[in-house]
């Protein structure tokens, strides 16, 4: 099994719609979840406040992990008179090339639904990150709303030689003010990150009209808005 | 490469082996040997007038334990590198297990042997081997469903960071109020955020004009 990035259509393995059908999205356990992402997601990481995760099954094999979390802490402020229990966001999504072609877009279609019809939840969230090459691709091609580059949260450095998220510092330390954690003569320092392009996809459609930024035009590939191939 | 039966007493564990088997994982190995035997043939080398173990150093501590006389070996002809290098390779070149299939397998075990049996030689909980074996076996919405109805019982978390000075302030508040919280928490199974809403309410009350 090889990684692939989140945002990127598969293109390789088998092109059998038989295969295709023959895809189960079914809950899996976070323990069996974080084991796979560890393993194969090029991240080699599942953050913090995982809320659901499903498994990709194709012939009783487990070909894929999909996990929603928490995301950002202010996410759902993107939305007028939203609450943080009415959204949540894809925080993982690796799939085997030893799927076919076009998984991608079969195993989020069925997980949007299913969020639809079986929760409550009114809007997810995703994000794709440019420096490492995403665009965000898989969220185009499943007609989420792109809403622009995301103010990006900073990582912490204390010296340790390991740079902390806010969220794990604050669990770490009980705090991530550079201010208090000075005081406590903690030499900490943010390092910026890079802004990452930010979807979001309503569950009820009804809320669209809630939506409090502007929905902008897809991000292409550079090569595309120079008009260079 | 032969295989032969060697006498126990010419096999030497290597110095140099670095692979550390702590006392429960030594336990299930012993369980195992106790109940299949030695599945898996010894892996040494000739040194002067003994044998190297190269791979099951492990196996040899408890084959000796167990009295055992001959170990079938596989003997091979390598100098010093070789054998470090390929004691690491029979170590480490292995595969992953795909978890799906391995649900299945579990499932199918579990539902032949007593979980003492199956705990006794795999390393993993129970609540882990449990949990693998139900995979699959939840429908997608029954899942959904299932979690709606958690997160709408749930008791909200609310995260203050004090300082110690602070904390003992609040601390005390809370501990003075506690006696009372306890006879009003009606479905709450928490006291003290019971004692914390209290202290609360009547805040806001006197702020409002109430008499609380």
């Amino acid at each position: 099994m090889t990684s692939i990035r989140p945002n990127q259509i598969m293109v390789t393995g088998s092109n059998s719609s038989a295969a295709l059908h023959d895809l189960r999205l079914i809950p899996i356990s976070r323990v069996d979840a974080k084991t796979l992402i560890v393993r194969n997601h090029y991240s080699h990481s599942l953050p913090g406040g995982t809320k659901m995760s499903f498994g990709v099954i194709l012939n009783n094999r487990l070909l894929g992990v999909m996990t929603f979390g928490v995301g950002p802490f202010y996410g759902y402020k993107l939305v007028n008179d939203a609450t943080p229990d009415d959204v949540v966001t894809l925080t993982r999504l690796w799939l085997s090339d030893e799927l076919p072609r076009n998984s991608e877009s079969k195993v989020l279609g069925v997980a949007l639904r299913s969020l639809k019809r079986d929760t409550s939840l009114k809007f997810v969230l995703a994000y794709s990150d440019p420096a490492a090459g995403h665009l965000g691709i898989i969220y185009q091609a499943t007609n989420w709303l792109y809403t622009g580059l995301s103010t990006a949260t900073p990582l912490y450095d204390i010296g340790d030689g390991t740079l902390h998220h806010s969220r794990s510092l604050a669990h770490q330390l009980g705090s991530h003010s550079i201010r208090y954690l000075t005081l406590q003569g903690i030499n900490a320092k943010a390092v910026p990150q890079s802004a990452k392009h930010r979807y979001i996809y309503f569950l009820d459609e009804s809320w669209h009209s809630r939506l409090a930024i502007p929905v902008l035009p897809y991000p292409k590939e550079d090569r595309e808005m120079n008009g260079s191939h | 490469m032969e295989v032969i039966e060697l006498p126990i007493e010419v096999l030497k564990e290597a110095i140099w082996n670095v692979n550390q088997l702590d006392a429960a994982m030594m336990q299930r190995l012993r369980v195992s040997i106790g109940k299949y035997g030695l599945v898996q043939n010894l892996v040494v080398r000739k040194v002067v007038n003994d044998y190297e173990v190269l791979s099951g150093n492990h196996r040899l501590k408890l084959l000796r334990e167990l009295d055992v006389k001959k170990v079938p070996c596989a003997i091979v002809d390598v100098n010093d590198a070789q054998a470090r290098l390929l004691a690491q390779a029979l170590n480490h070149v292995h595969g992953d297990d795909d978890l799906g299939l391995r649900a299945e397998l579990i499932r199918e075990v579990m539902n032949v042997l007593p979980e003492d049996e199956v705990l006794a030689i795999l390393p993993d909980t129970m609540d882990g081997l449990k949990g693998m074996a139900s995979m699959g076996q939840e429908t997608l919405a029954g899942y959904l469903q299932n979690w709606e109805k958690a997160r709408a019982i749930r008791l909200r978390n609310l995260i203050f960071k004090l300082t110690q000075e602070q904390l003992q302030t609040v601390e005390a508040a809370i501990n003075y109020i506690l006696p009372e919280a306890k006879r009003q928490q009606g479905i709450s199974p928490n006291a003290r955020g019971t004692a914390l809403y209290l202290i609360c309410k009547s805040f806001v009350g006197k702020e409002n004009g109430h008499d609380n």
